[in-house]
């Protein structure tokens, strides 16, 4: 066995090593579409209150959209081979994209709930799919942060 | 942390695996794991054994359908000593390319055979 104490490309061997793991840190293409699934349950809520039929809760929803978001990160993991830290800030270069996303969701449902309780649904309507269409970017740079992460070995615990 | 040299994980491919472990996932997958490291399945298993044996790595198996699943993690343990490792090799790099600086530098111009010659550095490994 090759002994590296005399090799210095040692760590330069580990390094391309690194880089071929985070190539493969490259999402599906039902990946996106199913955060874009996510995300949109998510901003459907402020309408709910009034446009579900009366009756209907809104919590089996936002369990749906729960168990969706398990099941895509369940589904990265089978189809990268890579299993990520989903709970935990570990990724700093995917750090301001996962802020990113708090802040954008927070902001959007706030806008649609003052736009819905004036009466401009269109602009909620609008304000959503943008709020949509924002979060996944910021997903997209979220997984570009994880994949810089894993090259440069920056996401260790 | 201290950077300190762990026979364990010293020869190549149980650092490759380590050094590809602690990159940041949490789990690794048996084939991204042998596809990253460029190693045979073989190797890879022997290997992760010895790694999991020692305790440095946590091994999960499972099974997708007929098809066996295996993932890879390392334990506590592992990563301390993976981490330490690491740091050992980035100072006998950093030494190593300083002493090449230093033999560059040392090495005289063509033409300039008046400069006193330096006596080399030992080469790393050898000293």
């Amino acid at each position: 066995m090759c002994d590296v104490a005399r090799d210095p490309a040692a760590l330069e061997l580990l390094r391309v090593q690194r880089s071929r793991l985070a190539d493969r840190m490259r999402p599906p293409w039902w990946y996106l579409s199913g955060v874009a699934i996510l995300w949109a349950l998510v901003f459907a809520c402020p309408f709910s209150s009034r446009f579900l039929p009366q009756g209907v809760r809104i919590w089996p929803i936002l369990v749906a959209g729960a168990a969706l978001a398990c099941l895509l990160q369940w589904g990265l993991a089978r189809a990268t081979g890579i299993a990520v830290a989903t709970r935990t800030l570990r990724y700093p270069a995917g750090r301001p994209a996962r802020i990113t996303m708090i802040v954008v969701s927070f902001a959007a449902l706030v806008t649609e709930t003052f736009l819905i309780r004036h009466g401009l649904i269109v602009a909620a309507i609008v304000v959503a799919a943008l709020a949509v269409v924002a979060e996944v970017a910021a997903q997209q740079a979220n997984l570009r942060g994880i994949r810089q992460d894993l090259r440069a070995g920056g996401g260790a615990a | 942390m201290t950077a300190k040299p762990d026979p364990l994980i010293h020869p190549i491919t149980r650092l490759s695996i380590c050094g590809l472990l602690a990159a940041g996932a949490d789990w690794l997958e048996f084939a991204a794991l042998r596809d990253a490291a460029g190693i045979s399945d073989s190797v890879l298993s022997k290997q992760s054994r010895v790694l999991e044996d020692a305790g440095y790595v946590e091994v999960r198996k499972g099974a997708v359908g007929r098809r066996p699943r295996t993932w890879f993690r390392l334990t506590a343990e592992g990563r301390q000593a993976v981490e330490g490792h690491l740091a050992w090799l980035a100072q006998l790099e950093e030494a190593f390319s300083a002493s090449t600086r230093d033999v560059r530098q040392a090495r005289p111009l063509p033409g300039d055979r008046d400069q006193p010659r330096r006596v080399l550095p030992p080469l790393l490994g050898r000293a």
